[in-house]
């Protein structure tokens, strides 16, 4: 009997939690205002962190949060074929906001809409050098071919939002998906926002409606979260972020590094590269220029990522011995006299023109000579990016690389491969290594990555890794949300709990 | 008068071309919207096509030729980044920024007049010197800062004001007080420099032994003759404020001209940087024409 009653009072107790739970709506205010809200540009962040999961949904879905992996979306599961190519089973019973119903051929014409030369879709980057054939075998499932073989093409499709059959193949400003919210206003300069929809498949979130609000400067936009004029800002800066009860640092994703043109004399030398990287006092910058809580870099990927290799260790900071190097080079002929350029980015990350100068005063402390040059983005990317300038001078690239998607396919191609556009190096083994490691998979996957991020590090020196940064998050106490690594791309408001 | 005019649009007009054709080709020299629009690891392929399908790769003349053609027919392009019409983009914020302007114009012209003249009628006394000292200060005061200032103050210490936005009338308060400042300091010591010398002239001197009473000869005499410097002035910090005011709009998140074009400039969204350009070019020409209206009104000579 007393079993009975508390058994009752349980099941009574649960039937009423739901009802308790708070709900409502938030404001949240971001730095930059999205240009457009086109789904297949959902992985470009100020258009992500309104759109990405909240109105338009992927087929996976990588969890930062809990680091539970890829967890299914609008795919219920998901299995490789004999043959290599990939079957995936779809949910039932899924309406997009416009009303239509979801199936296989929404999927199949999505990705060749982000495929299509009408636009300029920018998550069809995700899907280079291989060829998709894609089989609406029925309305739930879709086989996808590729060929090469692609290991982790589940993984590539938590990037392709899906959108309905009936959108134009030009770019749309209002989005129609399958996620819990649908857009409800949008007056450019001013708001966005976003209802939650009754006929969502799957659990009805607390956050009722969302109004994102759009101020460039970061003291502006804590102000408003203190004043209660917002209930979140994902981002503000260091020095706003004082209040313990409020204010969350998280590893943002962001790399910032160096990028070594190895073509040109001196830096062609692993002594002159080895230097650069003795020669920097990295402990020196935390808690000063660059956040307490940033990490020191030994790979372009941050340590969540798959194959991150703690094994690495750090160079140190050593000058002396950069100083040796730097001699023994100059006894073997190379120019070590040349003047380095520092090409960096204005406004790029916090305090980037203390931490650039910082730096150049230390590599000229150990005998090289540094220039440093300052940039704007337009400019920056021509340095930065594939086809290099003839009779340029030997160059140090500062710049900031983004990957939270769990894997360093999405960095290691760009950065390092002979053909990679950002790549300052060509090295056969780290070709063949970069090959190796994008078709394999399970624990050879994750071996041959750590391989890669060893041997660019410790034997090519192929950059000077400075630091994984940290990024800063300002949530109004009535709310429960903690930022992830996934903050600076998409912000699920089914994620934010309202107290 | 109406010559006049045509004159002065007539000259307006090729500077206005002028200006064109230099943006044009100026802005397409300085970098590739394509490596900007898509990220760093965008393929050559995809830039390449992006390129493609916003005409970007051909000849820089065909552009150019292509441009002029439908500026003439009226059309003034696509934003490259939002995918709706430059003009539409540019006049949506241009609006914010002309109400910004007449309401701060307005309320700083009033008040440095009456700041001004009074200062200059006691001449060296105490209002005078503390009016000097607050325009001073108005003047060389960063707007950046104040603009933070304000907001600590205003919103946070004392919660009476919104930090920023655009939602209702008290939303306006604090962007137009901090614009208001500068041009106040500027216009203010230019009514008291020119009132100096026009009440130290003969006709004051004439008007006060006849026993016309101070007001009169402040605000009726004196002001008139003194007015045509102030009016110069006026022009210069309405064009400014016209421009867009970058560092205002961007604190208070006010949608307008100013931070639209340097973010357009950034991205390299060309139709919107000209679309920008060409409104905020004839608005200023229309503003021109407006003071010139004024000189003539207040100065007989300058109208025969």
């Amino acid at each position: 009997m007393k079993r009975t009653l508390i058994m009752g009072a349980l099941m009574l107790g649960s039937a009423l939690a739901p009802a308790f739970a708070a709900s409502g709506a938030v404001k949240i205010v971001l730095p930059e205002e999205a240009d457009l809200l086109e789904p297949c540009m959902a992985t470009r962040s100020n258009i992500g962190r309104i759109i990405m999961q909240n109105v338009s949904e992927t087929l996976t879905e990588l969890d930062v949060r809990e680091g539970k992996g890829l967890m299914p979306r609008l795919a219920e599961s998901w299995e490789q074929k004999e043959d290599g190519s990939w079957r995936f089973n779809l949910r039932k019973g899924v309406k997009f906001s416009d009303g239509t119903d979801f199936n296989a051929k929404d999927v199949k014409y999505s990705f060749d809409r982000v495929m299509s030369d009408k636009n300029a879709c920018e998550s069809r980057r995700y899907f280079g050098g291989m060829n998709i054939k894609i089989d609406v075998v029925d309305d739930t499932t879709v086989d996808f071919t590729v060929d090469p073989v692609q290991p982790i093409l589940p993984l590539l499709l938590s990037l392709l939002t899906i959108v309905p059959e009936e959108t134009p193949m030009e770019f749309v400003r209002e989005p129609v998906g399958t996620g819990p919210y649908k857009l409800t206003d949008w007056t450019p300069g001013q708001q966005i926002v976003l209802s939650a929809r009754d006929d969502y498949w799957g659990e009805k979130p607390e956050v009722t409606e969302a109004t994102y609000l759009f101020r460039a400067d970061p003291a502006v936009r804590a102000a408003m979260v203190q004043t209660g004029e917002a209930d979140l800002s994902p981002s503000i800066s260091q020095t706003e972020a004082t209040n313990p009860a409020t204010d969350f640092s998280y590893l943002d994703s962001e790399t910032v590094y160096l990028r070594i043109d190895h073509n040109i004399e001196p830096l062609n030398d692993v002594r002159i590269r080895r230097a650069l990287n003795l020669a920097i006092d990295r402990e020196a910058f935390l808690g000063t220029l660059v956040p307490d809580s940033a990490v020191l870099a030994t790979a372009i990927v941050p340590p969540p990522t798959l194959g991150w290799n703690p094994d690495v260790k750090v160079f140190p900071y050593d000058p002396e011995q950069a100083k040796k190097l730097i001699e023994e080079a100059k006894a073997d002929g190379v120019k070590v006299d040349t003047p380095i350029t520092i090409i960096a980015r204005t406004a790029n990350f916090p305090n980037v023109t203390e931490i650039m100068e910082a730096i150049q005063a230390q590599l000229q402390e150990v005998g090289l000579k540094v220039e440093l040059k300052f940039v704007e983005v337009a400019e920056h990317e021509v340095y930065y990016s594939k086809p290099f300038r003839e009779g340029r001078g030997p160059q140090l690239v500062a710049a900031m690389h983004d990957n939270s998607k769990g894997d360093p396919s999405f960095s290691m191609f760009f950065k390092y491969d002979s053909e990679g556009t950002q790549s300052g190096f060509s090295d056969p083994k780290v070709d063949d290594l970069i090959a190796r490691a994008s078709a394999a998979v399970g624990d050879e996957r994750a071996k041959l990555w750590s391989e890669v991020i060893a041997y660019v590090h410790d034997e090519v020196v192929a950059d000077v890794l400075l630091f994984h940064m940290v990024g800063f998050s300002r949530v109004s106490e009535r709310l429960d949300f903690k930022p992830t690594m996934a903050t600076n791309s998409m912000l699920q408001l089914s994620e934010i709990k309202i107290k | 008068m109406l010559r006049f005019i045509r004159q002065r649009a007539l000259a307006s007009l090729i500077s206005l071309i002028g200006l064109i054709v230099m943006v044009f080709f100026l802005s397409r020299m300085t970098g590739d919207p394509a490596a900007l629009f898509l990220p760093v690891e965008a393929s050559a392929e995809m830039k390449e096509q992006f390129r493609e399908l916003h005409g970007l790769n051909d000849p820089i003349l065909v552009q150019f030729a292509r441009y002029v053609g439908d500026v003439v027919t009226g059309d003034l392009g696509e934003s490259l980044r939002k995918a709706r019409p430059a003009l539409d983009v540019v006049l949506e914020a241009f609006t914010w920024t002309l109400w910004l302007a007449v309401i701060t114009m307005t309320l700083v012209t009033g008040a440095a007049i009456v700041v001004g003249s009074l200062g200059a009628f006691r001449s060296g006394g105490f209002f005078d010197r503390l009016s000097s000292m607050v325009s001073l200060i108005g003047a060389s005061v960063p707007d950046f800062w104040l603009a933070i200032v304000a907001i600590v103050i205003f919103s946070i210490n004392f919660a009476i004001l919104p930090t920023s936005g655009t939602g209702s009338v008290v939303h306006w308060i604090l962007p137009i007080a901090v614009l208001f400042v500068r041009p106040f300091g500027i216009i203010v010591q230019v009514v008291r420099g020119s009132m100096v010398s026009a009440l130290s002239s003969a006709y004051v001197k004439t008007a006060r032994a006849k026993g016309v009473k101070s007001g009169p000869i402040i605000f009726i005499h004196a002001l008139r003759n003194a007015m045509l410097p102030v009016i110069t002035v006026v022009g210069d910090q309405a064009a400014s404020l016209l421009n867009g005011a970058v560092v205002v709009e961007t604190i208070f998140g006010f949608p307008g001209v100013g931070k639209l074009m340097i973010d357009s400039i950034l991205q390299r969204d060309f139709n919107v940087v000209l679309a920008a350009i060409l409104v905020t070019a004839i608005a200023i020409f229309l503003m021109n024409v407006l003071i010139d209206l004024a000189y003539a009104l207040l100065d007989p000579r300058i109208r025969h």
